[in-house]
């Protein structure tokens, strides 16, 4: 098929001004300058019809700005509003004259001066109303010029863009043919009825002194809200009634653990924590990190947020500690199985683009208030970046290493632990240190419902606006994120 | 002959989820084109037969997609067949329990791999004993072993490196060792040295032909290029389109083609070293009756001797080879006999 043959099939009708247009512009380089009159008339409908949907958008929302600013000039209620005010007025005007006309004969000059002060100071606002809907006035003349220019400007332009544009139309649909070609009576029709409806609605608004109330403002449905909204609450009161063992025994079970890191982390002298975390630092990642770790121990404790700080890295040590536990098992397995994994996607997105005041909610519905809650919260956040990487390190690793170890008679837990864990340990790691970073950011949000830590300290800060005090208490946390991370990632580029 | 080695017959493998109503009608002699067309499903291995002697070294000739590595992996059942009778050692391959699959490919059967599949993070030697790893011997008896089999591929020294500080050449080397790290009765060989560049690749199979009969394993070797199968085999299939088109010794393929394809492929291979003194010699008498010559003094030569021999007896004098078989005189070539073969066979 040649090239006009095949401009023919993709334009349809006025094939040969397409074929021309396109020749001659697929002889330059980047944009040539072409103007395609259809266009620049017949602006968004041109662009529908030929099935460039973004331009036809596009094009309708400038038109629509323009034409706007035209019919408003021109037979604009813009001074409506303003009439309404000064007719109300008017009438309060009419009462307080009359207040004062009554008060004169009941004898009453007092209320009768009142009254007409009021009736004055109302009278002068109605003059500056009238003045201002004049000077709307005046320049609804300028408003429809500039929109008329906005117009043509518009037009032009889609005149000279139309043929570049459909040009690159063109080549993509010579390697994908299922792109919208052609200019079928069918899709004309539909753009035409696209375009009557849009302009119509919207113009119609701006002309119609007043517009239907269903037309500026969306019919929203109380009642519905509130059936739905007190289905919910009955369902969250039902759940934590059926489970309330489940959900009791979860909460104590994480109670467990946080205390027991804080018995570990509070409970034992500072400097034997300092000298083991700084050691800690110093064997997996070397003299460097344990110095910055030292200074960064050395802040917490001078400015007094020693406990604080070994509160929430409790905190955060019981959630990170969860979150591998669960965490890992579950990337293997959705590495495993596809079906689980494209099961699990929609899931994961949701616990980590759900804003963490959200689901802060049905958590303290089952969990009421404090640290176990706060741990709950942090687990729904910081799972999913290791669940991810360990399936992106598992997928991964080379199909043939994992074919020669089946091949040596390896079982599957063996490939698994030989094989597939070992070199998808990298990425692991990056997940498992990601997670900790966001279990840290949780922690602060966490303390919102009454989980303990630096994150109160910054909650307290914001609510009475202590500048000073939320601000160190902020650093102390950056300061234990960055040991952890320091740490953490020490141990993995040491390895390498 | 003796109990083959390891035998398939009749296997066929069929790729996608309507297996076996695809396989119905391929058996029923449905092409490739229509299978895929009707069920969605890839004919990967269609009717394959083969037979490996003991000590052999089978190739498995053929293109990328023609299914060679496909059916290499039905030997030890890393692909289950559609259908189809596999024996390994006597063994029928297809019946074994899982834990059965698995001794025997820990046991009986060594594979060598395309682009290694060495495990990174484990130092050569661990590598090496890694088989037996899988089994738990012990740590003394797997260092034992991987020096040993370092040893057999010329790569003592270097058990303490890991895979990455070596060239792809050693790579390779350390893969063959891991693959016999069991002392397998069986290798198989996915396209070893296709990774490798044609110096290295030389090189390592005649490391592999002669350590191959040294230790005297049946070898399944895969590979793309002919030349190589040629140098390396002992038998040659050829497939294509998941069929094996011929099997014979590189002689029968070089010489006997049983198709256009198989041709095509021999076209540029050179035959001197391939074509014996048997297929061209003429009867010592009708020699003898064209020009009389002293057949005591003439160069002499067996049946077996290839071309290139024969032009090194030739050359340089100008009597006629006598062909004798040890035992008596079976015929001669004359130099323009020898000549026309070796225009014959361009």
């Amino acid at each position: 098929m040649t090239k006009t043959d095949q401009i023919a099939r993709f334009a349809g009708p006025n094939a040969d001004y397409y074929a021309r247009t396109f020749d001659r512009l697929q002889e330059g380089v980047g944009w040539g300058f072409s103007f395609n009159p259809a266009a620049a008339l017949f602006g968004p409908l041109w662009a529908g019809m030929r099935g460039l949907s973004f331009l036809f958008l596009f094009l309708c929302f400038l038109d629509l700005m323009a034409l706007t600013q035209i019919t408003s000039g021109i037979w604009g209620n813009t001074d409506g509003a303003v009439l309404t005010r000064v007719a109300q007025l008017e009438t309060t005007i009419a009462t307080r004259r009359t207040e004062a006309t009554e008060a004169v004969a009941a004898g009453n000059s007092a209320a009768a001066a009142t009254a007409t002060k009021l009736a004055d100071n109302l009278q002068k606002a109605v003059d500056g109303a009238r003045a201002e809907a004049a000077q709307t006035a005046k320049g609804a003349g300028t408003r429809a010029f500039g929109g008329v220019m906005a117009f043509l400007i518009v037009r032009l332009a889609s005149g000279f863009c139309a043929n570049g544009l459909y040009e690159r139309r063109f080549s993509a649909w010579r390697g994908n043919q299922r792109l919208p070609h052609g200019a079928p009576a069918l899709r004309l029709m539909i753009t035409a009825g696209l375009i009557t409806a849009i302009y119509g609605i919207t113009l119609y608004a701006v002309v119609a002194a007043a517009p239907p109330g269903w037309l500026t403002t969306f019919p929203a449905d109380k009642a519905l809200f509130a059936a739905v909204e007190g289905w919910l609450d009955a369902g969250f009161v039902a759940t934590y009634d059926a489970g309330r063992g489940a959900f009791d025994g979860i909460r104590n079970a994480i109670r467990l653990l946080v205390e027991g890191f804080e018995m570990v982390l509070v409970g034992t002298p500072w400097p034997v924590v300092m000298l083991v975390i700084c050691t800690l630092g110093w064997q997996i990642a070397g003299p460097r990190v344990a110095i910055f770790t030292a200074a960064a121990l050395a802040y917490l404790g001078l400015f007094g947020f020693w406990e604080l700080s070994m509160l929430t890295v409790a905190l955060l040590g019981a959630a990170a500690i969860l979150c591998i536990l669960f965490g890992i098992p579950l990337g293997i397995w959705f590495a495993r199985s596809k079906r689980a994994n494209a099961a699990a996607q929609p899931v994961l997105d949701f616990m980590q683009t759900m804003p963490a005041f959200v689901y802060l909610i049905p958590v303290i519905a089952f969990f009421c208030t404090g640290k176990p809650p706060g741990i709950i919260a942090t687990l729904i956040f910081g799972m999913p970046p290791v669940i991810r990487l360990t399936t992106l390190g598992l997928n991964g690793v080379s199909d043939e290493v994992k074919e020669a170890a089946r091949a040596y008679g390896a079982t599957e837990w063996q490939v698994l632990r030989g094989v597939e864990l070992p070199l998808a340990k990298a990425s692991i790691l990056a997940g498992i240190n990601q997670t900790i970073l966001m279990c840290l950011s949780m922690v602060v949000i966490a303390s919102l419902i009454g989980a303990q830590g630096l994150g109160s300290v910054v909650l307290q800060s914001l609510q009475y606006a202590a500048k000073g005090q939320g601000l160190l208490a902020g650093l102390a946390i950056l300061l234990c994120a960055m040991v952890i991370d320091r740490i953490v990632q020490g141990s993995f580029h040491r390895r390498n | 002959m003796a109990d083959p080695a390891t035998e398939m017959s009749g296997v066929w493998k069929i790729f996608g989820t309507a297996e076996k109503a695809a396989f119905a009608d391929a058996k029923a002699g449905a092409s490739k084109a229509d299978i895929l067309q009707r069920h969605k499903c890839v004919v990967g291995i269609a009717d394959a037969s083969i037979s490996v002697q003991h000590g052999e070294i089978f190739c498995i000739m053929g293109l990328s997609g023609s299914g060679k590595s496909t059916l290499l992996r039905h030997m030890n059942r890393l692909i289950e067949p559609t259908a189809g009778d596999i024996r390994v050692l006597g063994q029928d391959v297809r019946a074994l329990s899982p834990k059965a699959l698995r001794e025997l490919r820990a046991e009986r059967i060594g594979m060598v791999f395309q682009h290694m599949a060495l495990l990174p993070h484990r130092s050569v030697e661990d590598n090496v004993s890694y088989p037996l790893e899988l089994r738990c011997a012990p740590k003394a008896l797997r260092w034992r072993v991987a020096a040993e089999k370092l040893a057999l591929v010329g790569l003592q020294g270097y058990a303490d490196r890991l895979p990455k500080e070596l060239s792809g050449g050693m790579q390779q080397r350390v893969g063959l060792a891991r693959g016999l790290a069991a002392d397998p009765a069986i290798l198989l060989m996915d396209e070893p040295f296709s990774a490798l560049d044609p110096l290295i690749r030389r090189q390592l199979q005649d490391q592999f032909l002669a350590l191959s009969q040294r230790l005297g394993n049946t070898t399944l070797f895969i590979t793309h290029d002919l030349d190589e199968a040629i140098r390396v085999g002992s038998r040659i299939a050829i497939m294509k389109d998941g069929r094996i088109v011929q099997t014979g010794t590189p002689e029968d393929i070089v010489t006997k083609p049983a198709d256009d394809y198989v041709r095509a492929f021999v076209q540029n291979i050179s035959k001197l070293g391939l074509i014996t003194a048997r297929t061209i010699m003429d009867p010592l008498a009708s020699v003898q009756a064209t020009r009389a010559f002293d057949a005591t003094s003439a160069p002499r030569a067996t049946p077996g001797a290839n071309l290139e021999t024969l032009i090194g007896l030739v050359a340089g004098q100008d009597l006629p080879v006598v062909i004798d078989d040890g035992a008596s005189v079976v015929g001669a070539v004359t130099k323009d006999r020898l000549l026309l073969a070796i225009r014959e066979e361009r």
